[in-house]
């Protein structure tokens, strides 16, 4: 029996949020008979830009729920609305970003509605009875849980980065349902006083070539190298934690479980020794070359490639050469 | 009237020291358990609270084995009032639905003329960040996420700054409601006299009876997740091992790399 997808897809600026357009790269390639449908809630402004983004992407059926009490996110009204949509839709597997507002808004959402919820998952399959099996990191990235749940819909909440970003254009339209959802008696008593949006950031985490550093290059100066090869490269800099605790980088370009997931051509890793936590980061990357003295460290054994060198040396070494 | 503060905390492994069994699984002997660092950020914007209105009562609450109440006395220590430990095998197995459930009865049935929540925003050992939401919608309260501070308190309502990866924010709450700090990396330091208090504290225990669980909802039974299967992460790769080259070799070898990947995408 086909089974039905129902993707939130969270909207950012009148665009589709990247995690939500990766779960649907990932359900279209990965659920065998299946449905991918979307939702999106906005207010009228917003409605045409993000139908045009997400009409011909391969979604079945993409239902917008239309009001302009939903120019800003609010969990209150948004899980109340999402929950009598749910009732009435029925689908068999509901999942979303796992952003600060998807992580706010889904356990809100599951409990309303008094069904399972697995957060933040890094893998998702359908299996021959078609259920979700959602596959998490857990203690720290120091192992992996495969979660499945009693009730209906099965809930998942994806991390960022966890999927690969890979929307092609079909020729075939989604049915595009619009629903005006009965809103009366909803409302917050949530007054936002003062609100800042940070600047977006520039996303590095799908950049085709990242350049990685972390304690082995043993010092900030030598760290400051990554980010001269990465921009000479026109790649991206990234950092192990280790290297963001020493304050050599920011947190923001950290990889592992409690930074980022990336999903580059090539990852070069310049003195990382691969604890757990990192390389859950990294498991989408094409190739991964290790550079370490260290030939006992995980990542030595874990990457395509291992170099037994100093990685100071080797980093110092490649920008002479390449800024000859 | 007392302004009742309820914070909630969790009993957890030291991730840092995390060590495995031949079989795999992590080993739970003579594992450290310690407060859940984001709980932590919890007790501080509680006292914070306490510290501008004198007149306020924090009560801390855990669920689990008897063992925790290692870190209710702690809290207490901490500066927290009043201590309650929910222990029962029945909530054992318990998901964040059914443990946000067993929380719900214990405030609906222990201190229902709440007026503040206090949560971590997520455990460092599941980081699922469920709980506080869904506990917030088992008591039909709004709730304030990505909290890391209390910028202004009235009995009413209080003004609190959140911070997410896209905004900041100034919310102000009417009380009742639910907050959930999202620090790590708060410290707080007991003194002595925090200690002589703990020490004199009763810690109450209280089974699903006391707090008029539903035994449906609550451990296993009211448990709609399970763990299927759970295993150490292998990333496995066929790795090659370059070793006694020169750093010229190394050098070359990587920018082969690096032109191969770009020659790629043309």
């Amino acid at each position: 029996m086909t089974r039905n997808v129902l993707i939130y897809i969270e909207l950012n600026n009148k665009k589709p949020a990247k995690v939500s357009l990766e779960i649907i790269s990932h359900a279209l390639k990965n659920f065998a008979d299946t449905n991918i449908n979307g939702v999106i809630a906005c207010d009228e402004n917003t409605m045409s830009e993000a139908v045009n983004e997400l009409k011909n992407i391969g979604l079945h059926k993409l239902y917008i729920l239309k009001d302009n009490l939903f120019d800003i996110h609010n969990t209150c009204v948004y899980s109340r609305v999402l929950e009598r949509f749910i009732k009435e839709n029925k689908p068999d597997i509901l999942l979303m970003g796992a952003t600060c507002d998807g992580r706010d808004l889904a356990p809100r959402l599951a409990s309303k509605l008094n069904i399972g919820l697995t957060a933040d998952c890094t893998d998702l399959q359908i299996d021959e009875n078609g259920h979700l099996l959602a596959t998490r990191p857990t203690y720290g990235g120091k192992m992996m849980a495969t979660i499945i749940s009693k009730t209906l819909p099965n809930f998942a909440t994806v991390r960022s980065g966890a999927f690969k970003l890979n929307i092609q254009k079909s020729s075939q339209e989604a049915e595009i349902i619009e629903i005006t959802p009965d809103i009366t008696g909803l409302c917050s008593l949530m007054e936002i006083v003062y609100s800042e949006n940070k600047p977006p950031v520039e996303d590095w985490t799908c950049a085709e070539i990242i350049i990685a550093g972390g304690l082995g290059l043993k010092t900030k100066e030598n760290f400051d190298l990554i980010y001269k090869l990465a921009e000479y490269l026109d790649a991206k800099p990234a950092a192990s934690r280790a290297a963001v605790e020493q304050g050599w980088a920011p947190q923001s370009i950290q990889v592992g479980q409690t930074g980022s997931s990336v999903s580059p051509k090539l990852y070069i890793a310049f003195g990382i020794s691969g604890a757990m936590q990192h390389m859950v980061g990294i498991t989408n990357a094409d190739k991964i070359i290790a550079i370490n003295t260290d030939t006992s460290a995980p990542i030595m054994k874990s990457a395509d490639i291992a170099l037994a060198a100093d990685a100071a040396a080797v980093l110092n070494s490649l920008l002479k050469t390449c800024t000859k | 009237m007392t302004f009742k503060v309820i914070v909630c905390i969790k009993q957890v492994p030291d991730t840092n020291d995390i060590r495995w069994t031949k079989n795999n699984t992590i080993q739970r002997e003579g594992l450290d358990s310690i407060i859940n660092p984001y709980d932590l950020s919890a007790v501080q914007l509680a006292k914070n609270i306490k510290f501008l209105n004198e007149d306020t009562e924090i009560s801390v609450v855990t669920m689990g084995p008897m063992q925790a109440q290692d870190i209710l006395k702690q809290a207490i220590a901490m500066g927290c009032d009043k201590a309650f430990l929910l222990s029962d095998k029945r909530f054992s197995g318990a998901d964040t639905l059914a443990t946000a459930y067993t929380l719900s009865q214990f405030v609906k049935s222990i201190i229902p003329d709440f007026n503040l929540i206090i949560c971590g925003q997520q455990a460092v050992d599941g980081d699922t960040a469920q709980t506080p939401s869904s506990l917030a919608e088992k008591l039909g309260i709004e709730q304030l996420t990505n909290v890391i501070a209390l910028k202004s308190f009235n009995k009413d309502n209080s003004v609190w700054i959140k911070n997410t990866c896209d905004y900041m924010q100034e919310v102000r709450l009417p009380h009742p409601a639910l907050i959930a700090a999202s620090a790590n990396n708060t410290e707080i330091l007991p003194d002595i006299k925090g200690y002589m208090k703990a020490q004199n504290t009763v810690i109450n225990v209280l089974d699903a009876d006391d707090i008029n669980a539903n035994e449906q909802c609550i451990g296993l039974k009211g448990s709609p997740t399970q763990v299927k299967n759970a295993y150490r992460p292998h990333i496995e790769r066929n790795t090659e091992l370059i070793e006694n080259a020169s750093l010229e070799d190394y050098t070359h070898f990587i920018i082969n790399e690096i032109n191969k990947c770009k020659a790629n995408n043309d």
